[in-house]
């Protein structure tokens, strides 16, 4: 075996920044093996993914010390695209990646670049369509694929380079869960053909298949080995700002023997080492339900058409929604659930049926007026971000709501603690990190007080320290009374906070009621290309009732002896 | 949403060199300034939307179509001001509308219209890509034309970021709709500020993007989309380039087709 990558005492900082983004790194990679790099938000993975295909120290300038030897080539004393067909780097955001009118013509950029016969790059195109699986869209417009499907390109645009080493940062975080699987699927394809493959994850269970699992923490290297070593450490996991697997929390937790990765491997050892007592019958007492007398929201056949499009996006969505409720909102990208939630606030009207926000149709409703009663979080926190100072930037909506400066001021304040930012009032809100901004943008949109308040996937893009603390505060403002309404992606979000779970697909509802009944169906799911959170698959498979760890753990204390 | 004029077709149009096409559509514009009166002006207007109708991009011209009725209709009301002509039909002060004055703005009208068209026959029928090539083996430098057809491609998504920023916005309860001009250019900062972060972020991961794919402007490439110069393509470049000398020599030389001498 050789070697395809090797870093040797690695350290840089951005020429912008004091602190270095990359300490001391040393590791190295097999040819044709695949690793996988896990770490907090702001933990270095991106800079480490850039050092490897020289766009640092080339494209981004600072103090560089230590080597990177790319086949034995030091990778700084090289040009990015001369580098480029020995490394390929795939980035997170796919959409800013493409930028060819159609499909062939992205894929044949690279190769064009590298002054490659007509006849070759017609080879290339044709061999890693097929390895894409885009055949059939050779033709088509990038920005009319879906996003599995653009990720899915970006890769293949890398791939006709033929690189050695592909470099992935974040290709899955972005996405869908059916694109994300998408995009794992193909990783695995594109290692059995040989390639060397370094992709960062941000979930150790997309992890377990990895040759080499690297955990990195503020710029460091901590720990290095194989995905049974490094992913069944909670503790170390958990230092490093990741979520650890549920499987291996859960044993430790019940001080039960055993690193179960997987969920047959749970089952199995469970079964094998703590059967449940059939007597069983105790269960868990039900989450409390709080009754729902007044309806907030309510949808009655609503039907909706975007102009130009041949499919409707909403057909016949009936759902009522109470005071003070929690619910998730679930399905794949183009289900419909957003065009469901933009009607909720007025951004949108009905084609046809009706859409009442406290027993009137939002078309009776001025912008200003429905947005002190529903708030609506966007999903980037930068797309409504332009203030010089966070009170600003909270204070806003406020002012054009036509507040006095006293009442801005003492709303800001309020708000500002609610999030935990308080003593953030004068900063310049850009600096901030993204669960930062994500919470001012939660502020500014919780300081006209709103009933309910939609968020669309809040902890996208956030690593879990910065999901856990977005998505504590929503139950905290959840249970003062405000209802809340989550489109998200995520399954262990929906599972651990919400107590409703409505499931879209195609513009109409499949399902609809508990959170824990729907993850209990997981044939429907299935139709939605959607799987419960392994710890649920767990009590699925076990029959138990749990959601959460917690849950868990409190029911299998109760029914194994 | 999708703001491209190319429709992907295989019409005799699409299959030409881009070089053809550029090379025509500049006769065609010189053919468009051949004449200043309408009803010559409508043969030509004729002719273009006879050639969309074969390249089957009237479609854009339907979607369109608002554009290109304002071009006519303002220049028809405006230029008449501006000209003067013998059989005055109106006069106020300096202001003054003749026969030929109207005519004359007609006629402009027109030729504004035909030159849109003329442009979208061009768009509709030539990839981003083969208008670069093209531009390119005509002698523009790979950067400079690289850069243009990169800002082309930009442009849907930035109206994309652009609508999302002023949905987020609305929801904050920033009201679009009323106030005196002052007041909402105050409420254009909210909305430029992050499509700007939001553009400066986008070209920036472009670049990266770019690099990483082999992007080096300096040196030598090959294109996938080799244009070649076929024998239609002659024959084309022939055949505008009769027609604008032909009607070159009714106008200079017949003197046909002017409504008001001595303009174009």
């Amino acid at each position: 075996m050789t070697t395809a990558i090797s870093i040797e005492d690695l350290t840089f900082s951005y020429s912008d920044k004091e602190a270095p983004a990359l300490k001391h790194l040393r590791a190295s990679i097999e040819d044709g093996s695949f690793v996988c790099v896990l770490g907090h938000g702001g933990a270095g993975k991106s800079s480490l993914s850039y050092s490897l295909n020289g766009l640092i120290p080339r494209f981004f300038r600072g103090a560089y010390q230590g080597k990177v030897l790319v086949k034995g080539q030091e990778a700084a004393k090289l040009t990015v695209p001369h580098l480029s067909n020995q490394v390929g780097l795939v980035l997170q955001d796919f959409e800013a990646q493409l930028f060819s009118t159609n499909v062939e013509l992205e894929m044949a950029f690279g190769p064009e670049n590298h002054g490659l016969p007509r006849l070759e790059i017609e080879r290339r195109l044709n061999h890693f369509l097929g390895v894409i699986g885009l055949e059939a869209f050779r033709q088509r417009q990038p920005a009319t694929l879906s996003g599995g499907q653009k990720q899915r390109l970006a890769i293949g645009s890398v791939l006709t380079m033929e690189p050695d080493i592909l470099v992935m940062d974040e290709p899955t975080t972005d996405l869908d869960p059916k694109g994300a699987n998408e995009v794992l699927t193909l990783a695995q394809t594109i290692r059995q053909a040989g390639r060397t493959l370094l992709m960062v994850v941000p979930e150790p269970e997309m992890a377990i298949e990895a040759d080499q699992v690297w955990l990195m923490r503020e710029g460091e290297l901590v720990a290095q080995g194989s995905p049974r070593e490094m992913l069944t450490d909670p503790a170390l996991l958990k230092s490093c700002g990741i979520k650890p697997p549920c499987f291996p929390e859960l044993f430790q937790a019940l001080d039960w023997s055993g690193h179960p990765l997987t969920l047959e491997e749970a089952v199995s050892l469970i079964r094998r080492n703590h059967p449940l007592t059939p007597k069983s019958e105790a269960r868990l007492p039900d989450p409390p339900t709080p009754s729902i007398c007044d309806l907030i929201l309510e949808a009655e056949s609503l039907v909706f058409n975007y102009p130009l499009a041949e499919k409707k996006a909403l057909r016949g969505i009936n759902l009522t929604i109470g005071k003070g409720e929690f619910i998730a909102l679930l399905g794949q990208n183009g289900s419909g659930k957003t065009t469901l939630a933009k009607h909720f606030n007025g951004l949108l009207k009905p084609g046809s049926g009706q859409l009442l926000v406290q027993g009137k149709p939002t078309s009776a409703y001025s912008h200003q007026a429905l947005a002190q009663t529903v708030g609506y979080v966007f999903q980037n926190p930068d797309h409504q971000i332009f203030a010089r100072t966070v009170e600003e930037e909270v204070g806003f909506g406020l002012k054009v709501l036509g507040q006095d400066a006293g009442t801005i001021k003492k709303r800001v304040n309020e708000v500002l603690e609610v999030v935990g930012l308080e003593g953030y009032e004068k900063k310049l809100p850009f600096t901030l990190t993204k669960g930062e901004r994500q919470r001012v943008a939660v502020a500014s949109v919780l300081a006209a007080q709103p009933q309910v308040i939609i968020l669309d996937e809040p902890t996208t893009g956030l690593d879990y320290e910065h999901q856990k603390s977005i998505m504590e505060l929503l139950r905290t403002l959840n249970q003062k009374g405000h209802t809340i309404l989550i489109i998200t992606h995520s399954m262990w979000v929906a599972a651990e906070y919400a107590r409703r779970t409505v499931l879209m697909k195609d513009g109409a509802i499949l399902l609809d009621g508990p959170t824990r009944r729907i993850f209990a169906q997981e044939a429907k799911l299935a139709e939605a290309a959607l799987t419960p959170p392994p710890l649920v698959q767990l009590s699925n498979a076990l029959g138990l009732q749990a959601l959460t760890l917690e849950q868990m753990v409190e029911e299998l204390r109760l029914k194994v002896y | 949403m999708n703001i491209f004029l190319y429709l992907d077709h295989n019409t005799p149009l699409h299959r030409l060199d881009p070089r053809t096409k550029l090379v025509s559509a500049l006769f065609l514009f010189g053919c468009c300034l051949c004449f200043n009166h309408p009803l010559y002006l409508a043969f030509i207007s004729m002719g273009i939307v006879g050639l969309a109708f074969w390249s089957k991009s009237l479609s854009n011209f339907w979607r369109l179509r608002f554009i290109l009725l304002l071009l006519i209709l303002f220049s028809a009301l405006l230029w008449p001001f501006f000209a003067q002509g013998r059989n005055l039909w109106w006069a106020w002060g300096p202001l003054a509308i003749s026969r030929e004055s109207f005519l004359y703005g007609l006629a402009m009208g027109l030729r504004l219209a035909t030159f849109v068209g003329i442009g979208l026959v061009f768009l509709s029928t030539t990839r981003n890509e083969e208008m670069t090539n093209g531009l390119i083996q005509m002698g523009i430098p790979y950067p400079v034309a690289f850069a243009l057809s990169t800002a082309l491609r930009l442009v849907p998504t930035f109206v994309g970021a652009g609508a999302t920023i002023i949905q987020a916005q609305v929801s904050r309860g920033l009201d679009l709709e009323s106030g005196n001009i002052f007041k909402r250019l105050g409420k254009f900062i909210p909305q430029a500020v992050p499509l700007f972060i939001y553009a400066i972020h986008q070209t920036n991961t472009l670049a990266m993007a770019l690099e990483s794919r082999g992007f080096d402007p300096g040196s030598k490439r090959t294109f996938y989309y080799e244009p070649k110069m076929k024998k239609e393509d002659w024959v084309v470049l022939g055949i505008f380039f009769l027609s604008f000398a032909i009607l070159l020599y009714l106008r200079l030389g017949l003197s046909l087709g002017i409504i008001i001498p001595g303009r174009l």
